[in-house]
């Protein structure tokens, strides 16, 4: 059991604070796995509420508690000819103790797998009923933690613990490093290009290219983890950047669980937002001062963003064919996971044949990767919206499959054909899962790591193989 | 079709018909300002800056959002500078290059007007030798 308290200061008379981001930082930073964080509130104007952090829906909250417990409606507790030692700067905040009544000032949340069990929509805030002010939560995280070794380990006995643990120290060591050059970087921005860059980025997401860079980082003689962490922040903004632009193209309203900048902040502030990330990023990779990491990563960006139009042109033909597919995926996704491989061996001055080596890794996980995400579409466990790809017409390989299949493919290219409404939408995603479309993918997606850990055999990696392995397997088999 | 140099032809590829409407002139304002250049560098240094020149403008940068096939065709432009920089110039250059980019989009984000596009990376191209 570890107890905290987690401090921050409001702004506002009322306000929801989300503090999702600093949760999960927290899940992190102690390596639970699996268990249980208890909040309590250590104030009685101050509540916790899951709900979704969308602006409009806040301020209807607010409008709600204003109306349910009006401020100045004459509250016996604001009447201190009343009360009996009242300090000199009691504050008139009846409506707030009442608000308060209307939430809670406890909260249970789940751990699994060493995140936050919330659906797609869900944020944790505290909701702040009498700011501004300093405040705190008490915090408590339960349950089985990381440093206590990997049992299932293959290697097996102490070796492997002090191994597991080992590496889940160097792991969260080089988390801590990246996460604290993000946030260096998007403190000396200027605020309408790092807000939402910054609520982007706190959002969570996977840090898998950034892992990968810090990684391969440690294959070659130079190993210097802070150049390490400056390429892998700057790889994770970049990523960030092509995202940005993505979601306005796909009219996507949310990502990541909160609204995107297009949605958020409008098509215009996106684009630039996008535009600044994508310049900022090649500037903090060509700072770096290694010019073939700079062309590789250069070069990924440039397979991006044709793919992306190629990406495009196809959900004219949609669901598209397999081979339409990959050459999408290996541009969109696998470009960007090879090329973090390449750039981080080329920092550390790895040799050549392993460079190459990584580069054919990361193509492969990549590939697999964006297969798995696929599949998580068709997923009702997964805490997204299902059936996403349908309504966006984005390629999909289990659609593809599907669409293929003698039984269930004729209606569903008849459905993929009109218009799609949630009916429509519905139906064809009953009709992948009835077929062995998912099947399929998940096979494809484990023949590629395997295919992917098949390029680790013939190079020296400096001990890092297992850890390669491991994560080329994890992502794939997961849920979200 | 306007003649091209024919390092300049392999880099027009997916954006052939961009070169007819306006980047052919936009890469030629941009060759005086490279002149100081090595002669290998000069016609990639001005192809990379118009490519940022048009790539922002079919974006709608600073202005109205383009479409979403605009707004790609415009990455790829910003993209494909990018790598002609990465592969043909020095750092201080491709620092400069991106700093102007920077400029550019934080002004935008801002609502506010800022320098010219052509301003800011001749400047680039200056600061950068």
């Amino acid at each position: 059991m570890i107890a905290k308290r987690l401090r921050f200061k409001t702004s506002g008379a009322t306000q929801f604070v989300d503090i999702t981001s600093q949760l999960r930082d927290e899940v992190r930073r102690t390596g639970l796995r699996f268990g249980r964080i208890y909040l309590q509130s250590l104030h009685t104007t101050v509540g916790l509420a899951v709900n979704e952090n969308e602006p409009l829906l806040l301020r209807d909250f607010q409008s709600l508690l204003e109306r349910l417990a009006p401020s100045g409606a004459g509250y016996q507790h604001d009447d201190f000819a009343r009360r009996f030692d009242i300090a000199l700067d009691e504050p008139v905040n009846g409506h707030a103790h009442c608000r308060q009544l209307l939430l809670t000032g406890f909260a249970t949340l789940l751990v699994e797998e060493g995140d936050l069990v919330l659906g797609q929509w869900q944020s944790v805030f505290a909701v702040e009923l009498d700011g501004p002010r300093q405040r705190q939560l008490a915090v408590q995280l339960d349950g089985e933690f990381e440093t206590e070794g990997s049992k299932s380990s293959p290697l097996g006995g102490e070796v492997a613990r002090r191994a597991g643990r080992d590496e889940h120290q160097s792991k969260h060591a080089d988390q801590a490093l990246v996460e604290l050059e993000l946030t260096r970087q998007l403190m000396i921005d200027p605020d309408p290009v790092a807000l939402p860059m910054r609520r982007l980025v706190e959002a969570g997401g996977k840090r898998l290219r950034p892992r990968l860079v810090q990684l391969t980082a440690r294959i070659g003689p130079r190993q210097e983890p802070l150049r390490a962490a400056a390429l892998a922040a700057a790889v994770e903004l970049l990523h960030n950047a092509t995202l940005i632009h993505d979601d306005y193209v796909d009219e996507s309203t949310h990502r990541r669980g909160r609204p995107t900048v297009a949605a958020a902040e409008g098509a215009e502030r996106a684009i630039a937002v996008g535009d600044f990330y994508f310049a900022k990023a090649t500037r903090l990779i060509a700072e770096i001062g290694n010019g073939d990491v700079t062309s590789t990563v250069a070069e990924a960006l440039e397979a991006i963003c044709a793919s992306q139009i190629d990406d495009v042109a196809l959900r004219g033909a949609f669901p598209g064919d397999h081979e339409s597919y990959l050459k999408v995926v290996r541009g969109k996704t696998a470009a960007l996971f090879a090329a973090s491989c390449a750039s981080g061996a080329l920092l550390s001055e790895a040799k050549p044949e392993a460079v190459e080596a990584l580069k054919r890794y990361g193509d492969l996980l990549g590939t697999a990767f964006q297969m798995a995400d696929d599949m998580i579409d068709f997923s009702p466990s997964s805490g997204k919206p299902v059936g996403l790809d349908i309504r966006q017409r984005v390629l999909s390989l289990p659609l593809i499959y599907a669409a293929e299949d003698k039984a269930v493919g004729p209606e569903i290219r008849r459905l993929l054909a009109g218009t799609l409404g949630d009916a429509e939408v519905g139906r064809v995603t009953d009709l992948v899962r009835s077929s062995d479309a998912l099947d399929r993918v998940g096979d494809e997606a484990r023949g590629l790591v395997e295919a992917a850990l098949r390029e680790l055999e013939a190079v020296e990696l400096d001990g890092l193989r297992p850890t390669l392995i491991g994560l080329a397997k994890s992502a794939v088999d997961r849920q979200s | 079709m306007r003649a091209q140099a024919p390092v300049i032809g392999r880099e027009l590829e997916r954006l052939d018909g961009l070169w007819e409407d306006g980047l052919s002139d936009t890469y030629r304002s941009y060759l005086d300002a490279v002149v100081s250049y090595e002669e290998e560098a000069q016609p990639k240094l001005a192809l990379a800056a118009a490519l940022i020149e048009a790539g922002l403008r079919l974006q709608g940068l600073g202005g109205r959002a383009a479409p979403a096939a605009a707004l790609l065709m415009g990455d790829l432009c910003l993209a494909r500078a990018s790598r002609l920089i990465a592969d043909t110039a020095s750092q201080s250059l491709q620092v400069a290059f991106a700093r102007a980019i920077e400029e550019l989009s934080a002004t935008a984000a801002s609502g506010g007007a800022g320098k010219p596009v052509r301003e800011l990376l001749v400047g680039a191209l200056e600061s950068g030798r």
